[in-house]
């Protein structure tokens, strides 16, 4: 009895602790993320006019998703564009990160000089600077007009699809998918980070167990180290989905946050949230899926 | 004839199959190689390409035969160009104003929270975990324009406003364009992505032994003590993967500094917007048949990239180990 009682005074204990940790953060989150968040949907159905140092809001309802679904010719275009882009590139980036992830766990010589050179984009790829790298050199080189001299000279992408006589969808599936190169390996610095990790967890007893028992690589993988890998996936899939859809190299993005430098407060409010509820619906369905049909199976 | 006969033979089960999987593993390491090479050139090439064109002059575009190695120097003109549209010095010392310090502040207080989250049990722990998803889900560009609004007359729970109302004096502190615009929030641990940060953290305390920690318990630590005496000082792998990581982000950051300063942009701010302000200064268009500016603009993103690389140079073989030990589970 007396036990139990002690117990349950450090159970408390422990848990007001819990609270003291955390009173910090609890308070910045509803500072500057909580209110900011309903302000911003506040603003999304509203008119916005800047006065001296403040700002007025008055409500009108849903005039500014009329305006911006029916009277803007262009928003459509830019939502249409970014969320297929998006959901293009994201399995991409899952798989591509993911194998690079597995191969530089492997134990090989040069591994530390090829790790240090596959973590470089992780340094530079979120930044600004990258758009004007990819813009003169990589997928729009021509754009510039400078290279046109020696890229016809070599062998390109379509004469290779014209050769082997891929047709259709398939053909413009991988055009697309090699012009978009750089751009796709470059987004996968921090998720090879992120995999690398996430190897380091699953136990080596796994897999001297399998080895005992005859399992092949392929079995390995599919029934240790992707089910071991499954919520590090997860992470690392919501990760890029964010970093895709507020990529500055999206046009919507581009030309929202334009936008908003320009003084465009409600208006572009509403855009920022009909896209981010579209992108999250596919989020939402999407991480559904995956532990319905996924994580299920194997838990 | 006869011999090879006899000593293909001779050749029993086993060498055969050793051979076999010896030879298989030379091809995959053959094929491991090729991948990584091909793909490792994907990524230094437009870093190669940034280089060699930062170093050369507008003259050295019309020579089709120049691919790799610069021809037609410029390296003066085009750095001194680009040092002096970014500002350069200046920026600097915004950027380690306000990103870095930011920065710091923020690993340490998101540390706290994620220690506060994995170690102990707590009723409200549930909401909080889903909240910090929520974090890590909403993009920052949501929420961006209230924060700016916010920041001008910066409120604490409507209590100055209160006071603004009833007695006509404004208390309420215009924080914008100034560092505590990027502070504060990282005090609060909900700076620039906070949440990844937190999760990083928290997947390592996790895995951390809990005995020595109950030890100082029993010998009478206060939590904060055994906080920064026992879990910190073991946690220098995590600490280094999240420094490595928000100092990063807050080096790249151009959308919050665009939007909370007016001017003394940090690098990032400048090195985006250097195509406007090179057609500002110098009167460059950067289009297709004008490749003189294409050189000053390589030249900012060298001049960008530099410190960091640097930085990373000396760092990287312990982050490269770190990332062996920090050992993420989801």
């Amino acid at each position: 009895m007396k036990k139990q009682k002690r117990n349950r005074g450090i159970v408390e204990l422990k848990s007001r602790y819990g609270y003291m940790f955390t009173t910090h953060w609890i308070i910045g989150i509803v500072i500057f993320f909580a209110l900011p968040l309903i302000q911003s949907i506040i603003f999304s159905f509203s008119e916005i006019e800047v006065v001296g140092g403040g700002i007025d809001v008055h409500f009108k309802g849903i005039e500014n998703y009329k305006q911006i679904l029916l009277v803007d010719a262009n928003y459509d275009t830019w939502v249409t564009s970014s969320v297929t882009s998006y959901l293009y590139s994201l399995p991409i980036i899952i798989l591509l990160s993911m194998s690079l992830a597995l191969i530089l766990n492997q134990k090989f010589r040069g591994r530390l000089f090829f790790r240090a050179l596959y973590f470089l984009p992780v340094i530079i790829s979120t930044g600004a600077v990258i758009n004007h790298i990819f813009r003169t050199t990589g997928s729009n080189m021509s754009d510039i007009g400078v290279s046109d001299a020696y890229s016809a000279n070599m062998i390109s992408v379509d004469d290779i699809v014209k050769l082997l006589d891929i047709s259709g969808e398939v053909a413009d599936f991988i055009t697309t998918t090699i012009s978009k190169i750089f751009d796709l390996v470059w987004s996968c610095g921090i998720q090879i980070v992120l995999f690398l990790a996430g190897l380091q967890s699953v136990p080596q007893s796994f897999f001297e167990a399998s080895r005992v028992e005859g399992a092949t690589k392929w079995e390995e993988f599919w029934f240790i180290t992707f089910p071991m890998l499954s919520r590090v996936t997860l992470l690392v899939t919501i990760f890029t989905m964010v970093e895709l859809i507020t990529s500055e190299r999206t046009t919507l993005i581009k030309n929202v946050y334009s936008m908003m430098r320009a003084g465009n407060y409600d208006e572009t409010s509403a855009m920022m949230w009909f896209y981010f509820l579209i992108c999250g619906a596919v989020m939402g369905l999407f991480v559904f899926l995956y532990q319905r049909f996924l994580v299920k199976r194997w838990e | 004839m006869k011999n090879i006969i006899n000593t293909l033979s001779n050749l029993d089960y086993r060498t055969t199959h050793k051979l076999q999987k010896k030879s298989l593993s030379v091809l995959y390491s053959i094929f491991r190689l090729v991948i990584l090479l091909s793909i490792g050139f994907i990524i230094i090439y437009p870093l190669i390409y940034t280089v060699v064109t930062s170093l050369q002059s507008k003259y050295a575009f019309l020579n089709s035969t120049r691919v790799w190695i610069p021809t037609e120097f410029a390296i003066g003109e085009n750095y001194a160009a680009a040092f002096d549209a970014m500002e350069y010095m200046s920026s600097l010392w915004s950027t380690f104003k306000n990103e870095l310090i930011s920065a710091a502040i923020e690993i340490a207080s998101c540390a706290l929270v994620a220690y506060g989250l994995a170690r102990f049990n707590f009723k409200a722990k549930k909401y909080y975990i889903a909240i910090l998803f929520l974090t890590i889900l909403v993009p920052e560009m949501m929420i961006i324009i209230p924060k700016m609004i916010n920041y001008s007359h910066l409120d604490l729970f409507g209590i100055l406003g209160l006071i603004n109302d009833a007695s006509g004096v404004d208390l309420r502190p215009n924080i914008l364009d100034t560092p505590w615009a990027f502070w504060l929030p990282s005090i609060f641990g909900v700076g620039l992505r906070s949440g990844i940060l937190i999760y990083i953290y928290i997947q390592f305390f996790k895995g951390l032994p809990q005995e020595l920690e109950e030890a100082a318990w029993v010998d009478g630590a206060g939590p904060f003590k055994t906080f920064l005496s026992i879990a910190l000082p073991s946690s220098g792998v995590v600490i280094l993967t999240v420094t490595v990581f928000s100092m990063i982000w807050h080096w790249n950051d151009s959308l919050l500094s665009g939007m909370y300063l007016s001017e003394n942009f940090p690098l990032a701010s400048q090195v985006s917007r250097l195509p406007e302000t090179l057609g500002s200064k110098y009167h460059i268009i950067l289009n297709a048949r004008d490749p003189q500016g294409i050189g000053y603009l390589m030249a900012g993103c060298v001049l960008f990239i530099v410190p960091m690389l640097i930085v990373y140079m000396i760092i990287q073989q312990w982050f490269i180990e770190s990332i062996d030990r920090v050992g993420i589970t989801g």
